[in-house]
Formats: C-alpha cells, sequence, structure tokens
C-alpha cells in the first residue's frame, strides 16, 4: 500500500506529498521502518528502497511462495521529494537540510514539519535505518555507521553482513538528525552509508539491497530468507582505527583505487598532479595497512582536502 | 600622554586553491596603546552584507580619529569584514565548493579541510580579545531590527556589554545543542566574551541600522578601554526591550503563496490587527490572513514574498519593558 506521509501545498505548482511503502499486516508497529532521500542528491539509498519495496511488494503479491513477511515493513525512499527532482541536497526553497531539523514540528518552519511527519512514521518500528551516501566528492563503503550505539545495536549491526561497522562520538550537530530522534524512543536504529552522491552506483546498490534482505531475515521480519554469506568478513572499526590522508598541496587527485580493498603501508593509492603544468606533485600513499573504507572522487583539492581514510584493523 | 597608532590590512589565513590562485582572507588592524584588543567579524556568511559596511563604518572613523586625536586609540582593533570570502564574492551563503555553513564549524581543527582550517585560524586569533562582535544581516528571507542574540547560558557575561551596543533588542535565547558550533558559542566557552549581532536583511545594507550598530560598538569600546574616555563618538541612544522564548510570537504560514505585508517592520501592533495576507497569483481570493496574536512589536517581517506552509513571515515580542 502507498500512503502519504505528509501533503502540503506549494506556492505556484500542485501541492506535493511524500509518499511511501506500507508493506505486510497492518496490525501493531512496524517491525522495520527504512528511510533514504532525506538529501536530494544521494541516489543510491532512494534507488535501494525502491528496489526493496517492489521485492517485498513482490513477497506479499506471492511471487516468491518461499518467504513471508511477518510483519510490518515502511519504506519511504526519498524524503526529499522536491530535491530528487530538482537535484539538490538541501530542501531546494530555502537550502535548508531536513536533516537538521529533527526532531521537528507541526507549527514550524516547512522542513521542521516533513521531519515531524517522518519520525512520527517511523519512530515505533523495531528497527529503525537511515540511508546516506557520502558527498559528491567522496565515496564511502557500504557500511553500518553507528553514533553512540547501545551494545544491543552494536551487536544487531553485524546482522546487516556489509563489509564495515563504523563508530563514532556524538556532536553538537548529530543532535538534529533523524538518527539522533530515534534513538529516545525503544527499538534499534541505524545508518547505512553507501558510496557517494550524485549515482546509482550499482555494485553498491545490489550489496545493501541483499544485506537489508539477509538483515530482514536474521532479525525475524522476513521469514523464509536463504542467507548466503559474504565473500569478506565484517570489520569493525572505532574512531581510532582511522588513518586519513589529507592533501599536504592542492592539485588534480588521480586514482583508480576501489574501496572496500585492503592496502598494505606505504602503498601507493595515487597522484596529486599540479593543475597548471601537469607536473606529479605528490604520491599519495597509504599510512597504513588496512582496509581502504573511503577515498576522493572529485579530482580538484583545496590544500587541506581529505583523499582518503585506510581502517586498521582492531 | 598621546600614543602612536597605526594601521595596516594584512592576511591572517591562506589556503592553496585547485588551480593556481590562494584564497586569503584579510583583516585590518589598528593599532593603538597597550589597552584592550578587540574585534568585528563579518561575512561569515557569504549572502549577508550588513557587516561589511559597518566594517567599512569603523574603519572611516577609526581613520578620522588616527589624523585627528591619535592618542585615542588605547588599544588594538581588528575587523574581518570578509570572513567568507569565496562566498562574499560569488554570492554563495555557505563555504563554496564544501558547501558548509562556516558558522557550524567552530571551533574547527587547524589540519583538516579548509572550513575546519578556517574555523581554528579564526579561533586562535580572536581568542583573548576583550570583545569580539560577530555581525549577521539576516537570511534574503527576513527583516531584522538591530539586536544582540544571546544565549541564556552566557547572559551573565554579555547581557551588561549588549545593553550599552545601541541595539534596539536584546533576545535571550535557551541553549541548542547545534549552536555550540558556532563561532560565539566556541569563544564565549572559552571565556572570549562575543555578541552575535543581527539586523536588516540578506543581500543588502540598511546604512541606518549600519550607522546605529557602528554608534553603539564604539560606545562599548570606549567602556572598556579600547578609546579614551574623552574621545567623541556619534551619540547612543538607544535602549534594548528583552525578548526571550517566553514573549516571542513566531508566525508561520498556514498555506503556500505570497506574502503580501500590510504593515511596516519595527511597529507597534495589536493583537488581532492584521499584519499581512497570503494570496494566489492565480485568482483574486485571499488564502489566509496573517494577525497578530498579542499586544507587541513587530521586529521580524518577511521580506522575501513567495511563502512555504510553514515559512516564518513575522515575529512578534510581546512587551516585557526596556532596560536602562
Amino acid at each position: 500500500m502507498i500512503r502519504d506521509l505528509l501533503c502540503m501545498t506549494a506556492p505556484v505548482r500542485e501541492g506535493f506529498d511524500i509518499p511511501c511503502h506500507e508493506i505486510g499486516s497492518k496490525m501493531s508497529n512496524p517491525g522495520a521502518a527504512l528511510v533514504a532521500g532525506l538529501h536530494g542528491d544521494e541516489i543510491n539509498g532512494t534507488f535501494i528502497l525502491s528496489r526493496l519495496a517492489d521485492f517485498l511488494n513482490g513477497v506479499e503479491s506471492g511471487k516468491y511462495p518461499e518467504l513471508k513477511l511477518v510483519k510490518r515493513v515502511l519504506i519511504i525512499p526519498a524524503v526529499n521529494v522536491l530535491g530528487i527532482n530538482l537535484r539538490t541536497r538541501t530542501w531546494p526553497f530555502d537550502k535548508s537540510d531536513i536533516n537538521r531539523m529533527f526532531p521537528g514540528s507541526t507549527t514550524g518552519e516547512t522542513t521542521q514539519r516533513i521531519a515531524y511527519a517522518v519520525l512520527e512514521a517511523t519512530k515505533r518500528a523495531d528497527y529503525r535505518i537511515d540511508i546516506h551516501t557520502a558527498s559528491s566528492d567522496f565515496e564511502e563503503i557500504p557500511q553500518v555507521r553507528l553514533h553512540g550505539p547501545t551494545a544491543a545495536e552494536r551487536e544487531t549491526a553485524l546482522l546487516f553482513g556489509l563489509p564495515a561497522v563504523m563508530e563514532r562520538s556524538l556532536s553538537p550537530v548529530f543532535s538534529t538528525t533523524l538518527l539522533s530522534s530515534w534513538k529516545v524512543w525503544p527499538g534499534r536504529s541505524f545508518v547505512l552509508r553507501v558510496g557517494q552522491a550524485g549515482l546509482v552506483q550499482l555494485d553498491h546498490c545490489q550489496r545493501v539491497f541483499r544485506s537489508l534482505v539477509a538483515f530482514l531475515g536474521r532479525v525475524g521480519i522476513l521469514e523464509g530468507v536463504n542467507i548466503a554469506a559474504e565473500d569478506e568478513e565484517v570489520c569493525c572499526f572505532d574512531k581510532a582505527s582511522a588513518f586519513r590522508v589529507y592533501a599536504e598541496k592542492a592539485g588534480t587527485f588521480v586514482s583508480d583505487r576501489q574501496v572496500g580493498r585492503w592496502v598494505g603501508s606505504g602503498q601507493e593509492l595515487g597522484y596529486i598532479y599540479d593543475s597548471f603544468s601537469g607536473n606529479v606533485i605528490e604520491k599519495v600513499l597509504s599510512p597504513v595497512a588496512g582496509l581502504l573504507t573511503g577515498i576522493r572522487r572529485h579530482p580538484l583539492l583545496f590544500e587541506g582536502d581529505l583523499i582518503l581514510r585506510v581502517n586498521k584493523k582492531g | 600622554m598621546s600614543v602612536p597608532s597605526s594601521m595596516k590590512i594584512e592576511t591572517f589565513f591562506t589556503i592553496e586553491m585547485p588551480y593556481r590562485e590562494r584564497m586569503d582572507i584579510r583583516r585590518t588592524v589598528f593599532t593603538g596603546g597597550n589597552g584592550p584588543r578587540v574585534a568585528v567579524v563579518a561575512g561569515i556568511h557569504g549572502d549577508e552584507l550588513e557587516g561589511l559596511y559597518v566594517c567599512h563604518l569603523l574603519s572611516c572613523w577609526l581613520e578620522q580619529l588616527q589624523r585627528t586625536f591619535p592618542g585615542s586609540l588605547l588599544g588594538t582593533v581588528e575587523l574581518y569584514p570578509a570572513t567568507n570570502t569565496l562566498g562574499l564574492d560569488t554570492l554563495t551563503r555557505g563555504l563554496p565548493v564544501f558547501d558548509i555553513d562556516l558558522n557550524r564549524t567552530f571551533p574547527g581543527s587547524p589540519g583538516g579541510p579548509l572550513p575546519e582550517r578556517l574555523a581554528a585560524a579564526l579561533m586562535t586569533a580572536l581568542s583573548g580579545s576583550a570583545l569580539v562582535v560577530d555581525i549577521h544581516a539576516s537570511n534574503i528571507y527576513l527583516r531584522e531590527i538591530p539586536q544582540v542574540r544571546i544565549n541564556q547560558e552566557f547572559d551573565d557575561m554579555l547581557v551588561p556589554l549588549a545593553r550599552r551596543m545601541n541595539i534596539d533588542l536584546i533576545w535571550l535565547h535557551s541553549a541548542a545543542t547545534v549552536l555550540e558550533t558556532t563561532v560565539a558559542h566556541s569563544l564565549n566557552s572559552c571565556g572570549t566574551p562575543c555578541l552575535v549581532a543581527e539586523m536588516g536583511v540578506g543581500m543588502r545594507i540598511t546604512p541606518k541600522y549600519c550607522s546605529q550598530l557602528m554608534a553603539g560598538i564604539l560606545n562599548v569600546w570606549r567602556d572598556i578601554g579600547v578609546l579614551a574616555d574623552d574621545v567623541e563618538i556619534p551619540e547612543a541612544c538607544h535602549t534594548p526591550l528583552i525578548a526571550d522564548d517566553s514573549n516571542v510570537h513566531y508566525l508561520n504560514a498556514q498555506t503556500s503563496g505570497l506574502f503580501v505585508p500590510a504593515t511596516s517592520h519595527w511597529t507597534n501592533v495589536r493583537r488581532g490587527e492584521i499584519l499581512g495576507t497570503i494570496i494566489s497569483p492565480f485568482h483574486g481570493d485571499i488564502l489566509s490572513e496573517v494577525r497578530s496574536p498579542v499586544d507587541g512589536v513587530l521586529f521580524t517581517l518577511r521580506e522575501y514574498p513567495l511563502v512555504y506552509e510553514g515559512s516564518l513571515m513575522a515575529r512578534v515580542m510581546a512587551r516585557k519593558g526596556g532596560v536602562s
């Protein structure tokens, strides 16, 4: 079933809504709520969730007779609907970031009202998942991102089977996010970060799609899932395990390395060229042996820009 | 005894850009005696120009002072008129390329990307000042009267200074975690008093407000010994009203359309008085009337007419009385 979370007017065009899929039993609270597209340029998440909705609707219609959805799943492929259509990260009218508006309000600014509607629809779910990407400048390995997790969340994060579980400390900005607002409610809350903004990265999307189906199977929301083990182990990384390389010089960064590969200490991972003369001005080396969990994709570098991150296995 | 004074424009932050250019951020420094050091920061948001004009007025006044009474500058004045240089030069509110609000990156970090480095450099430069004034215009949507906004966490330290700033409103707001990433919160937390002045509207200058704030800044500088006691400054005759979360009323649009104000900004309004209407350009009907919820002062009024459902159109403050 498709339901409108929120219907609002617009100044000179037709009104708009934020639709969501409600799939499975209407009884009780949702077993899982999955959200993407709080940022309008993070298309991987929207693609993954629209495909997941199609798959679970197929389960409900009997297309996969071996599978049974035993709890309701709520899926919002895109919160920032206008942002998706206009290819902008923020709410296009006033450039506000919807993921800085939580817990929202019924009487406040437009984006606060949107935030409130999303939180109300999702907060009572047993498992809540918000999918993001990095910016369009940077590519992240598909990962579970935990902020100040409970022990139960740490344990449950492994059930996604994604290659990395990354912990981050709480920050002042975090307090305005959907994840932060979810955390005051019973249940378990996760952010998945997948690839980079502005693209559908099919390998990453397929991997996360599989991980979400496996997760729903492992937590008992979707019965009958045949869970194949991933080729790679899941690595849990705390903040101290991250080694970042920042650009000591500005220029043009070029690399053919893929995220998710293990690299050696001192291994060459890319080059910085002088953008005018074309000379190589810096070889970019891995600071440690570890997993390449993120790398810059936009070639133009300011001095000080983050180039890559390698996480050392504990 | 006369104190020699000097004025110089210097680069306090520089960073290499991808193709040949460097981004330099400059400040103007007036050096007098060994008295207190103070600073004015403007242009953290690239679409806010009011503070740039205040810096010009202060420079103009200080240059004149150097010519006429060179010994009257007892301390050091640092002006940072264009903190978000690239944003100002390209009409962008945030930091271009990084798409980040610079005033959400403090206290920053000296080894990180540009926004972090710039924030850290500003913190280093400003820490230890006797007073920092961080000047903001409103955004492009709203017009504000000259005011100082103070986090209640720091009201004991800041309200006495704000009272002397020749502004019309002191707004004491409750602590919000996200505001901990501003330059003002970061400075106040480390003991450097920082007042956030807000006035006018984005992408414009309001000369009357700028002159009013300049007089207030000079007034406080004289109070704290940056300027000699006997120096003549423009009259500072404005007494602020006090607002807090209990007496500020927000008027958000009930529907989308075109907001047409029916009253002027910075006026007394009565409960039930029509402040404006929301209309549709497609037909002649009025979609919504905007009425004041209380007797009070209309201190915020929408400047940009298009509204979405929820857009802020006005703020009215129920009067609590002035302070002397």
